[in-house]
């Protein structure tokens, strides 16, 4: 009998999820931006378990921006024929959260999980001019925008939240938005 | 007074050989910005210091100016193809295809000065003949320095390319020169199936494998032993040297040279044949054209003998990685980051050369005829450096040098002091004591961070001739400090600091202990022979700013 009604059990519970799942949009002033929603009091996240990849290809990191949820694993791999290092001096500000990876050779990678949210400025101790970052963000809802600063994050539980935009250079812009199925929030970021 | 005839003459020699020797020296050369433009990297991708390099700026320069893997894609900017590719199956009926850089790859690079000079310089007053004005000596004094344009990379084919010249120099409207300007054809030695790096080949007018660079050295003042010749004065009073021989081993020379290994591990070495150039009064003709189609001499034609020098050094660095992975990288495998080596570099070189002087003089007939001295001289030394990972290096270099020295002698075989000369013909050379110099340098340098290097050296120098020249000249004072230093041993300490401002913006201070001088000249009672009492020192201290775009 458990068994019969375990399927009907989920169905509800997946009903009444996507009743209560909305869709944040709007538009950051500035194009490629990260947009998340700032950490929630008393909710934590599973870590998620796939790992992404930051490549340092042709004297750069590729892709030059990534968002990540916290307590997600990068894998930093080497593409290039040159040595490279990664290393951050701070993340979110926080020197104490600053590392330094190492030395590794073309082909091969080295992983870390990030489990503070924040900014990481990612750089290279020989080849000062490569530049990237990683934004940990400290709940599942995050979006990069596209080049004209648009954005749409999905599967929001209906509240009120802070969301914050980030873009490079920028200070972080944060502002209180309330999903209600939909939600909507625009930002102006500037140097 | 020796204001007038042959030693006042001789005096003058030597001051325009100075000036010479100061014009030779201005043309230095520099870090390429033009390759950051083209690899999109910054200046601290090659240097440590601009111009030192670090380990991967040594591998790139041995790649023939090209990073020495997937040198394509890391450019940024794409070389313009001379030629389909496909054009090499096709040779000899066809164009080797080559390339050219996407954009002129040309840089610049400016130095500008304050320098202190100390007080004592004053004491050089006393030289001054009565009715005369001393010459006025600042204590402080801005100095323009050089602005450089320099270009280079690589044709394809691993031909590479360099030129520099120094547009002005030293004030307003000063003519700089040319420094280097050369083609490099690297790794020739596939061609007869030698190991990769074995045989390189390099044409045009360059700056010789000297252990440690000159021309782009990070110490504003010249290492005194490079700046060594052997010049040495002949009169009544010291008639035992007559030699003219302005050669200084960082002098730029024009030839070609065969080179091989790496400068970042293992072994080096080079062996270059370039055009004699002594200074030995050799005039052109004006009678004869040249294959370039002057019938003033031409270009081209300055050396002063069919004689080719040769030099030749090899240097094996060992580098002291445990790991042996990391120890034959181009860069060794930090725990932070890529670094350079721990290494210690061996290494030793050889220069042999003649100095030509011509004198008119008598036969064993009793008619008139030119006698030409042909002296030939060598430089002969030994270097080492131990750099321990990015941020110390100890360097040191030691140099001998001799030149023969042939005295001018009548019929009867009787010497003919300089100042006799033309008076009583010369009929022939006797063989006279060599003139010899050796000295060097030791020195440290500390990148205290990043942007700050820190420094210490000692120049050394003892020379005969040096010693002999300070004793004629001291009465009547040529403008060269070293010619009026006390004793044969001119040495000095010289601290100094650098800071990078951006990667490509340099601040720099050094302050130079100099060697001891003296304006007085006494007779040794001892020995009857003049010698140099109270000596002083004339510190010098020199900021300067120096960029590079």
């Amino acid at each position: 009998m458990k068994h019969n009604l375990l399927p009907i059990a989920l169905l509800i519970t997946a009903f009444a999820g996507t009743a209560f799942a909305g869709t944040l949009e709007g538009k950051v002033s500035s194009g490629n931006s990260v947009v998340y929603v700032d950490a929630i009091p008393g909710k934590t996240f599973p870590a998620p378990s796939k790992s992404v990849t930051v490549s340092q290809r042709g004297l750069a990191f590729v892709p030059h921006i990534v968002a990540v949820q916290e307590g997600t694993t990068v894998d930093f791999q080497n593409d290039d024929s040159v040595q490279h290092n990664v290393f951050w001096p701070s993340v979110g500000g926080n020197k104490k959260d600053g590392h330094n990876m190492g030395t590794w050779p073309k082909g091969d990678k080295r992983s870390f999980k990030f489990d503070h949210a924040g900014v990481v400025p990612l750089l290279c101790n020989v080849h000062s001019e490569m530049s990237g970052f990683i934004v940990v963000s400290p709940t599942p809802y995050f979006a990069q925008t596209d080049s004209a600063g648009n954005f749409k994050i999905d599967n929001i539980p209906d509240g009120t939240y802070t969301v914050v935009a980030w873009h490079e250079g920028s200070k972080p812009q944060s502002k209180s938005v309330d999903v209600a199925g939909t939600g909507k929030a625009d930002f102006t970021v500037a140097k | 007074m020796i204001q007038s005839g042959p030693e006042f003459r001789r005096l003058r020699y030597l001051l325009i050989a100075q000036l010479v020797l100061m014009c030779v020296f201005s043309n230095t050369s520099h870090a390429i910005p033009a390759f950051a433009r083209m690899y999109g990297t910054s200046c601290s991708t090659c240097h440590l210091d601009f111009p030192k390099l670090n380990d991967f700026g040594k591998a790139f320069k041995d790649a023939g100016f090209k990073f020495p893997k997937d040198d394509e894609s890391m450019l940024k900017i794409p070389p313009v193809m001379l030629g389909a590719p496909a054009n090499k199956e096709l040779w000899p009926k066809a164009i080797w295809p080559g390339t050219i850089p996407g954009i002129p790859p040309i840089g610049f690079r400016y130095t500008n000065y304050f320098q202190y000079t100390g007080s004592s310089s004053s004491n050089f007053a006393a030289l001054t003949p009565p009715g005369t004005l001393p010459p006025l000596v600042p204590t402080t004094d801005f100095e323009t320095g050089v602005f450089s344009l320099f270009t280079a990379g690589n044709f394809g084919s691993d031909v590479a390319f360099w030129v520099n010249d120094d547009l002005s120099s030293a004030s307003a409207n000063a003519n700089g020169g040319l420094g280097d300007a050369y083609l490099k054809f690297v790794n020739i030695g596939r061609f007869l199936k030698l190991p990769t790096h074995a045989l390189n080949l390099r044409v045009g007018q360059f700056e010789l494998e000297i252990p440690f660079t000159q021309a782009r050295s990070i110490w504003t003042s010249p290492y005194d032993i490079y700046l060594q010749s052997n010049i040495g004065s002949m009169n009544s009073v010291f008639p035992q040297q007559f030699v003219n021989n302005h050669y200084v081993l960082a002098e730029t020379g024009k030839g070609v040279e065969l080179s091989g290994g790496l400068h970042t591990g293992g072994y080096n070495y080079s062996i270059a044949f370039i055009d004699q150039n002594t200074g030995g009064g050799v005039g052109f003709s004006p009678y004869v054209p040249t294959a370039l189609g002057s019938s003033q001499g031409g270009l081209g034609v300055q050396s002063n003998a069919d004689f080719k020098d040769i030099y030749a050094s090899f240097n094996y660095r060992f580098n002291l990685e445990r790991d042996k992975d990391s120890r034959n990288a181009i860069q060794a495998a930090g725990t932070t980051g890529p670094r350079d080596h721990t290494y210690l570099n061996l290494g030793t070189y050889y220069f042999y050369g003649r100095s030509e002087q011509r004198l008119v003089g008598v036969g064993a007939d009793g008619t008139a005829a030119i006698l030409t001295a042909s002296e030939p001289f060598y430089r002969v030394g030994a270097n080492m450096t131990f750099n321990y990972r990015c941020c110390l290096q100890f360097n040191a270099l030691y140099m001998y040098g001799h030149d023969m020295n042939l005295l001018p002698v009548d019929a009867t075989g009787t010497l003919i002091p300089l100042q006799s000369i033309g008076q009583i013909a010369p009929a022939g050379f006797v063989q006279g004591s060599a003139a010899t110099f050796s000295g060097g340098f030791a020195d440290v340098e500390w990148l205290a961070y990043p942007w700050m290097m820190v420094m210490m050296r000692y120049d050394g120098v003892n020379s005969n001739s040096d010693r002999i020249n300070a004793l004629i000249t001291n009465p009547s004072f040529t403008g060269s400090p070293f010619n009026a230093a006390v004793g044969s041993t001119r040495n000095r300490f010289t601290p100094a600091v650098q800071f990078l401002i951006h990667a490509n913006i340099k601040a720099t201070f050094e302050y130079q202990f100099r060697p001891s001088q003296s304006v007085i000249v006494a007779n040794n009672p001892a020995t009857g022979l003049p010698m140099a009492f109270n000596p002083f020192h004339t510190n010098t201290a020199v900021l300067g700013l120096d960029f590079a775009y």
